[in-house]
C-alpha cells in the first residue's frame, strides 16, 4: 500500500501532470495527422526521457500511446483520412455519420468508447496481467494462423450487398498483400526490381489513399459541389449532435464485446490495433439486427471499432510487463524506454519494481482522463473543419495526404502508392465494390502467411497440426461454422447470386 | 582478419604518402546521418546518442535520418551512390551490411563503403528455455546428430545476421538445423518461450535479461570473441570448440572515394564525441557496449565476417 501511496504521489506531481497533459494534447494531435504514427511519437520522444525519471518518462510515453491511437478517430470521421491505421474502420461508419451532417456526435461516440475501451483493458492489465500473459505464449504459430482464417471468415460479414463483389474485393487485398519479400526466404514477389517494394506496400499510403484521395477525386468529380452537401454544423438542431439514450443502449453490448475482442487481439505478438478493430467492426456487423446500416453512419459500427482499438494499448502492455515481450511496436520501444530508467520487465517486476508497475497503472488512468478532457473540449472547434469550403479543404488535405505518406519512410515511392491507391479506391466505387474487405484482406494476409508457414516449417508440412493443437481445431472448427452458417443464410435470400443489370 | 588489417593500413599509408600533408577539411553545411530503421530502433538510438554526444565537436549541425525499409539495405543503397563529400553518413555494421548481401541481391557492395569508425558492438546468444535437456553446444551437437533437421531454431529474419551466426555454427558442427524466422527478436523470443521453438538466437545481452533473472531461459553460448562482462559465465563458442566469431557491430560508414582528409575530421570529432561524458552516462543508460575501431580496422572487420558469412551461406 505504502508503494501505491507513493506512486500515486509521484504522479501527481503539478509538473508530471502538466507533462502528461502536454503528452496527451500532442498524441490527439499526432494522432489526428494523416500519416504521422503513434509509433514515430513515441520513438521521437524516448531521447528526451534520458534526462527524466522514470515516473516522468512513463507519463510522457503512455500520455501519448493512448491519446495517439484515440486521434486517428478525429481526422478519419472528419476528412475520411484515418490519422492512424487503427482508424480506418473507425472511419468507414465516422465519415458517413460526418457527411449526414452529425460530425460531432461520431467524434463523440469515438471518444466515449475509446475511454471505455481503454479503462477495460488496463482493468484486465491490474487484475490478471501474469495469468493472461502465460495464456498468450500458448498462441504458436498454428494457433495464431487458425485464428486468422477464423478472422478471414469475417469478409463476408463486410461484403455489403453482393456476396461476389466482397470476395473480389478480398482477392484483390490479398494479392495485393503479397507483394514484397515472401516472410520466410525472402525472396522478392512482384516487386519489379523496385527495391522500395521489398518490404510490400507500405500500410498508411494505401490507407490513405484508398480513403482520403478517393474522396478526393469523387468530390472534384462533383466539382466540389456545396450547397445541399455543405456539411451544416453549426446551425439546425445542436440535439442531433447528441449521444441518445437509444444509442447508448445499443452500444453497450458491442463495446463490451469489443473492448473483450481488443483486449485479447492486443495480447497477441505480431496483430496490434488494426486487426483488432476491423474484427471488432465485422463481429458487431454480423451480430446486428439491422446490418445492412453499417457503413451508412451508425453508432454501433463507430464505437466497436474505436472500443476495440483502445483497449489494444493497455492489453498491449500485459505481455511487455509480465513477459518482457512486447505486443505492438510501440510497446517495443515503451520496453526500451524502461531499460534506460533502468526497470527490467518480465515476470520480476512484480516483485522488484512495483513502484514502477503502479506507476505505470495510474498513468493509464489518468492519461484516459486528460484524453476526455482535452478531447471534450476541442471537438466542437475542432469539427469547424468541415465548414471550410470543400475546395479549399480538400487541396489542404491533398498536401497533408502527401506530406504524411513521404515522412514514413522519407521516400517518394511511397507517395505514388498512395497515389495509385487513391485512383484504385476510386474504380472501386465506380463499380460499387466495399473497400472495407480489401482492407481486412490487406490486413490479415501478412500475419497469416507468416504464421501458417512457421506452423509449417515445425510440422514438416503436415497440415494435421492444425487440428492436433485444440486451440487452432477450436478456430478452424469455429471458421467453418461461420462459413456454414453464412451460405445457408445466402442462399435463402438469394444474395450469393450476381445483382441484376438494370 | 589481421591481413585484412595488415593490407588496409599500409594502402592507407600509401594514399597518405602520395596525396601528402591535406589541407585540413572543415563541414560547411549539416551532416546527414542516414538511419537505414525506423525511429527507436536499435540502429536509430545508437545514431541519436551519438548525435548527442557529439554535436558539440561540430561547427554544423549533425541531422539523423531515418530511411527504413527492406532490412536497412534501401538506406545502404541510399548512401553507396550519395556524394563521397562526407555530408552523407551510414550507421552500418550490422546485418545490412555483413549478412545480408550474402543471402539475396542487393544494389550495393560492402567495398562501396568506407569506414569512418566503429562505435559499438553487440553480441549475439544461443538460447534455449530453462527446462530444455539441451544445456551446452555439446549437448545441440549431439541431439541435432541424433534428430537430423528435427530441432527448430528462431530468429529475427531470413538473411539477418543472426541466421548468419547460427549457420556458421551449424556448419562448423556440421548437423542440419530447422530455420524459422520471425519479425523481429521479441517474437521469436515469445516463441520460444512458449515452447513452439527448441532454440533461438538472441540479438543482445538486453533481450535476454529479463528471461535470464526469472529463470525461463539458458544461455548456451555467444558468438563474440571474448565473454560478455554481464553474463561472465556464459562461454563464447571458441571456448567451446566451434570455430565461430560473429558480432553485431554499429558504426558510421561514408560512401567509397570520400577523400581520405574528410574522413579523418569526422573520425577525430566523433571520436570525441565517444570519448565524452555524454556518450558515457548514456550509453551505461542504454545499455551500450562501445567497442571503438578506426575506420580502416572496422572496415576490416565488416569485410573479414561478411566473407566468413559468405563462405558458410554458399556451401549450403
Amino acid at each position: 500500500m505504502d508503494v501505491f501511496l507513493t506512486a500515486l504521489q509521484s504522479v501527481f506531481d503539478p509538473l508530471n501532470l502538466l507533462l502528461l497533459f502536454v503528452a496527451t494534447l500532442g498524441g490527439i494531435t499526432i494522432g489526428a495527422i494523416p500519416g504521422l504514427t503513434v509509433t514515430m511519437a513515441i520513438a521521437l520522444a524516448v531521447p528526451l526521457t534520458l534526462w527524466m525519471d522514470t515516473t516522468s518518462s512513463m507519463m510522457l510515453l503512455l500520455g501519448l500511446y493512448g491519446s495517439g491511437i484515440y486521434g486517428g478517430s478525429v481526422s478519419a470521421c472528419l476528412i475520411n483520412a484515418p490519422g492512424t491505421p487503427a482508424a480506418a474502420a473507425t472511419g468507414l461508419d465516422g465519415y458517413a455519420m460526418a457527411k449526414r451532417g452529425k460530425p460531432l456526435k461520431a467524434l463523440r461516440i469515438a471518444l466515449w468508447a475509446s475511454v471505455c475501451g481503454g479503462v477495460f483493458s488496463i482493468v484486465l492489465l491490474v487484475l490478471i496481467a501474469p495469468q493472461l500473459a502465460d495464456f498468450a505464449l500458448r498462441f504458436g504459430p498454428a494457433e495464431i494462423a487458425a485464428l486468422l482464417v477464423f478472422a478471414l471468415t469475417l469478409i463476408a460479414v463486410l461484403s455489403g450487398g453482393s456476396m461476389l463483389k466482397g470476395l473480389f474485393a478480398a482477392a484483390l487485398g490479398m494479392l495485393l498483400a503479397t507483394v514484397g519479400a515472401d516472410p520466410m526466404l525472402s525472396i522478392p514477389r512482384f516487386t519489379f526490381d523496385f527495391n522500395e517494394l521489398f518490404d510490400g506496400f507500405a500500410f498508411i499510403p494505401v490507407l490513405i489513399g484508398l480513403f482520403a484521395i478517393a474522396e478526393l477525386f469523387e468530390q472534384a468529380e462533383n466539382r466540389f459541389r456545396t450547397g445541399t452537401e455543405l456539411i451544416d454544423i453549426s446551425g439546425g438542431d445542436p440535439k442531433a449532435n447528441r449521444i441518445t439514450r437509444k444509442e447508448v443502449r445499443a452500444c453497450t453490448v458491442p463495446v463490451l464485446r469489443s473492448s473483450a475482442l481488443g483486449s485479447f487481439v492486443g495480447m497477441l505478438p505480431g496483430l496490434g490495433a488494426s486487426v483488432a478493430a476491423f474484427l471488432a467492426y465485422a463481429e458487431t456487423k454480423r451480430t446486428s439486427k439491422s446490418p445492412e446500416r453499417f457503413g451508412k453512419g451508425t453508432a454501433e459500427g463507430v464505437a466497436s471499432a474505436e472500443s476495440a482499438n483502445n483497449a489494444v494499448t493497455g492489453s498491449a502492455m500485459i505481455p511487455m510487463l509480465a513477459l518482457a515481450i512486447p505486443g505492438d511496436p510501440p510497446t517495443a520501444i515503451l520496453l526500451g524506454a524502461l531499460m534506460i530508467q533502468g526497470v527490467t520487465t518480465g515476470p520480476m517486476i512484480f516483485v522488484s519494481n512495483p513502484d514502477v508497475v503502479y506507476t505505470i497503472y495510474i498513468v493509464l488512468f489518468v492519461a484516459l482522463v486528460f484524453m476526455t478532457v482535452i478531447a471534450s473540449v476541442a471537438l466542437k472547434p475542432i469539427s469547424q473543419v468541415l465548414r471550410i469550403p470543400k475546395s479549399i479543404l480538400f487541396p489542404i488535405v491533398l498536401v497533408m495526404c502527401v506530406a504524411g505518406s513521404f515522412a514514413i519512410r522519407g521516400n517518394v515511392f511511397d507517395v505514388y502508392v498512395m497515389l495509385g491507391a487513391g485512383v484504385l479506391g476510386y474504380v472501386l466505387r465506380m463499380f460499387g465494390i466495399p473497400v472495407a474487405p480489401l482492407l481486412i484482406s490487406f490486413i490479415l494476409t501478412g500475419p497469416f502467411e507468416e504464421s501458417l508457414r512457421q506452423a509449417l516449417i515445425g510440422s514438416e508440412g503436415s497440415l494435421l497440426v492444425f487440428l492436433e493443437k485444440p486451440i487452432a481445431a477450436f478456430f478452424l472448427l469455429l471458421a467453418l461454422v461461420m462459413v456454414a452458417s453464412t451460405i445457408w443464410r445466402e442462399r435463402k435470400s438469394g444474395a450469393l447470386k450476381l445483382p441484376q443489370a438494370n | 582478419m589481421k591481413l585484412f588489417k595488415y593490407m588496409a593500413i599500409l594502402a592507407f599509408a600509401t594514399v597518405a604518402l602520395f596525396t601528402g600533408p591535406a589541407a585540413a577539411w572543415e563541414p560547411t553545411k549539416p551532416i546527414k546521418i542516414i538511419v537505414g530503421f525506423s525511429p527507436g530502433g536499435g540502429t536509430d538510438i545508437v545514431a541519436r546518442t551519438l548525435l548527442a554526444a557529439s554535436q558539440e565537436f561540430f561547427p554544423v549541425p549533425l541531422v539523423v535520418v531515418n530511411k527504413p525499409g527492406a532490412g536497412g539495405t534501401l538506406a545502404a543503397d541510399f548512401v553507396s551512390k550519395a556524394k563521397p563529400d562526407g555530408y552523407t553518413l551510414l550507421v552500418a555494421g550490422g546485418s545490412e551490411s555483413t549478412s545480408v548481401p550474402n543471402h539475396r541481391k542487393v544494389n550495393y557492395k560492402i567495398e562501396e563503403f568506407v569506414g569512418v569508425i566503429r562505435l559499438i558492438r553487440s553480441r549475439i546468444f544461443i538460447a534455449v528455455r530453462a527446462d530444455s535437456d539441451i544445456k551446452s553446444i555439446d549437448d545441440l551437437k549431439a541431439k541435432a546428430k541424433a534428430n537430423p533437421g528435427k530441432l527448430s531454431y528462431g530468429t529475427s529474419g531470413q538473411g539477418s545476421i543472426l541466421h548468419s551466426a547460427m549457420l556458421l555454427l551449424a556448419k562448423d558442427l556440421d548437423v542440419d538445423l530447422r530455420h524459422v524466422p520471425y519479425k523481429g527478436g521479441a517474437p521469436a523470443m515469445a516463441a520460444l518461450l512458449g515452447g513452439h521453438l527448441d532454440i533461438t538466437m538472441v540479438g543482445g545481452p538486453e533481450e535476454a535479461q529479463a528471461h535470464l533473472a526469472a529463470g525461463k531461459i539458458r544461455l548456451l553460448a555467444l558468438t563474440s570473441d571474448s565473454r560478455f562482462p554481464g553474463f561472465k559465465d556464459v562461454p563464447t563458442l571458441q571456448e567451446v570448440g566451434v570455430d565461430v566469431y560473429v558480432d553485431n557491430m554499429k558504426g558510421l560508414v561514408a560512401p567509397k572515394g570520400t577523400p581520405p582528409e574528410v574522413v579523418t575530421y569526422l573520425h577525430d570529432n566523433f571520436k570525441k564525441g565517444l570519448d565524452s561524458k555524454v556518450w558515457e552516462k548514456l550509453a551505461a543508460k542504454l545499455k551500450l557496449e562501445t567497442g571503438y575501431l578506426s575506420g580502416e580496422d572496422f572496415s576490416a572487420a565488416m569485410q573479414s565476417m561478411s566473407g566468413s558469412i559468405g563462405k558458410a551461406v554458399k556451401g549450403l
